[in-house]
């Protein structure tokens, strides 16, 4: 018997602070025990229940790609009690992890189509994950073209910079950054994320198209990816909810008869239209 | 294998032959109510009730368990997990409506992803259940409508009937049989006995008037997540979550630590949660999908007669009647069903015209 509740232990290697304003981290951690880490066999777009033992436990998309190997990230937002200590977390302490959870990005049926990636503000961490496992050399013959359009408010609240810096010097990937409004010293798009994607206007042929972000952002991008000639099974999502145990069991995380923990995160726009709208 | 007689005035013989190997539970009367508890007496048993206030799934599913315990170190974390789930339990005098409900309880947490709840199953695996008939169901008793039955005997592993001074006693499954031949002591029972245990199980069943087109509900659930009968279901609810709380197939549990700081040591537990709440599903952002008590109502009924049997093909209520005797605005599951098999009539009526 082995209890599902009980996580595996790992420590702080490093910590990035992500943004101008100090309210988004990137945690770096290394798995204690080897064996541990091995069994942790995850996809992008999981998600771990990661706790600070004696405070509490919460769902984080991990934000890290398999093929970065040894060490896993997540990227978290000072919320709530467990995202605050989380803050205030230094190299070295203990950070209990149970996962991976959730279905992930469906990478396997991704193969050989076009890859359109649209993200708004902080929910850019598994899409960060999926980008760099599409672009790591084992993987990059199996997908066509790929397209990152990613929007923040202000550029300051741009994630992962350094990454992005890399991805804008391959030849293989289009990056488009975008903000809300002007802002000195900020050379690219400007505009929402919806009309940068009209702007940008990715062909649909052949394609899949993850979307992630605020709600607003993701109603209005659809819109557009529709009049584009989008496809809604081609249109996936990425959906959070309150959770407790990230397996199925403590029944909070409900749409309908699918569990977004279990049956999710990911569902594709199709899904979504056959599932009550209660989320 | 022949049945056998226990009479009243040896229970106490029974529970003392299988305290010391077993944790016995059956219910008592705790503080008023009555509820499944564990034994130290015999004299404590009490099989001439209705129904337990509180279901005998806080056996299995307590309403606070601890999940594993820590300790906690200056740059370092020790992790305990549980050490008693090995043990063996008996829950004794269970009706069939509650020990129907621990396989809906199991279907759920051996399936939904590919983690089961090792926690309540391996405890599941050593409980042995001794239930008994319902010789006389409540008034608001409605198994009958819901796959059930006062008599169903095929979730207990052993079966008792009363009859008045003995109990009929049945081996149901092999655990069940194998225990009867331990407990050799038991007499034979005659065949007048066995015809007395038919006849009050004809009499209980034909005592359960109220009769629910539980499966017609389901079809129409399947199409009537927005309507207005919502409003209609949900206007005196109170949401005190008092119906989720003592439903023997609601599984919904939150999870907390609890952190001792001047020991370093603490523990992570499961307690009961409710979908009757609205902080059961809102978000740290502040955004809340059930936000109005409409669909927090809506959902209750919906996992029961819309989501479950989609999953499981089976209805997710067992008829125990505890929503509906203990809502302290009588909002009565019963008349809910009905209100919601009369919505296609209603339509219908409306085409034809």
């Amino acid at each position: 018997m082995s209890n599902p509740y009980i996580p595996y232990l790992t420590k702080v290697k490093s910590i990035v602070t992500e943004n101008k304003v100090n309210d988004i981290k990137t945690i770096e951690l290394e798995f204690k025990k080897e064996e541990e880490y091995k069994k942790f066999d995850y996809i992008p777009g999981q998600f771990a229940e990661i706790s600070l033992i004696g405070k509490g436990e919460c769902p984080i998309g991990i934000a890290s790609s398999p093929t970065e190997e040894g060490t896993i990230q997540f990227t978290i937002k000072k919320m709530g009690t467990v995202t605050t200590g989380f803050h205030s977390s230094e190299i070295g302490d203990i950070i209990g992890v149970r996962g991976p959870c959730g279905n992930g990005w469906p990478v396997e049926d991704m193969k050989g189509k076009n890859i359109v990636v649209i993200g708004g503000g902080f929910a850019f961490s598994t899409l960060r994950s999926l980008v760099i496992y599409l672009l790591d050399e084992k993987h990059r013959k199996d997908y066509g073209d790929i397209t990152v359009i990613y929007g923040n408010r202000d550029p300051g609240e741009v994630l992962y910079t350094d990454v992005l810096e890399e991805w804008k010097k391959r030849d293989d990937i289009k990056v488009v950054l975008t903000i809300d409004r002007e802002a000195e010293g900020w050379t690219e798009e400007v505009g929402f994320v919806a009309p940068i994607v009209k702007k940008v206007a990715p062909s649909s042929d052949n394609a899949i198209a993850v979307v992630c972000g605020p709600p607003i952002m993701i109603k209005t991008t659809i819109a557009v990816m529709e009049e584009l000639n989008w496809g809604p099974e081609q249109i996936l999502n990425s959906l959070e909810a309150r959770m407790k145990c990230g397996i199925g069991k403590c029944g909070r995380c409900n749409i309908g008869n699918k569990f977004i923990c279990t049956d999710g995160p990911v569902f594709s726009l199709a899904e979504l239209k056959e599932l009550p709208d209660e989320y | 294998m022949e049945n056998k007689i226990l009479k009243k005035d040896q229970i106490g013989k029974l529970f003392n032959e299988l305290v010391g190997e077993y944790k016995f539970y059956a219910p008592k009367n705790h503080k008023g109510n009555i509820s499944f508890e564990q034994i130290e007496k015999p004299e404590d048993i009490l099989l001439d009730y209705l129904n337990s206030k509180i279901p005998p799934k806080s056996v299995l599913f307590p309403n606070m368990e601890v999940l594993f315990e820590y300790t906690l170190d200056e740059k370092d974390v020790e992790i305990t997990d549980r050490q008693d789930l090995d043990e063996k339990i008996i829950i004794f005098g269970i009706r069939p409506c509650d020990a129907y409900s621990f396989e809906l309880f199991a279907n759920f947490f051996s399936s939904h992803g590919n983690v089961k709840d090792e926690i309540y199953l391996k405890k599941k695996e050593n409980t042995t259940l001794i239930g008994i008939g319902c010789n006389t169901p409540r008034t608001t008793c409605f198994c009958t409508s819901v796959n059930g039955n006062p008599f169903k005997k095929d979730d207990m592993d052993l079966f008792l009937t009363d009859l008045g001074d003995s109990y009929l006693v049945e081996g149901i499954s092999d655990k069940g049989k194998s225990l009867i031949e331990r407990l050799s002591w038991l007499s034979n029972a005659k065949d007048a006995d066995l015809k007395k245990s038919e006849e009050l199980a004809k009499k209980a069943e034909e005592a359960i008037v109220t009769k629910i087109d539980a499966k017609g509900a389901v079809k129409i659930l399947e199409t009537s997540f927005e309507h207005p009968i919502w409003d209609e279901i949900s206007e005196a609810c109170v949401g005190c979550g008092t119906c989720a709380y003592l439903c023997p197939t609601c599984t919904c549990f939150d999870v907390i630590d609890e952190t001792d700081q001047y020991n370093k040591r603490g523990r992570r537990i499961r307690i009961w949660d409710t979908c009757q709440s609205c902080l059961y599903t809102k978000e740290t952002s502040g955004h809340n999908p059930r936000n109005t008590k409409i669909q927090r109502c809506r959902n209750r009924i919906m996992h029961k007669f819309s989501y479950y049997p989609k999953n499981y093909d089976l209805l997710g209520c067992v008829g125990c009647g505890r929503c509906v005797y203990l809502c302290p605005v009588n909002n009565d599951l019963r008349v809910i069903l009905n209100k919601i098999n009369k919505i296609e009539k209603k339509e219908d009526e409306k085409a034809v015209v």
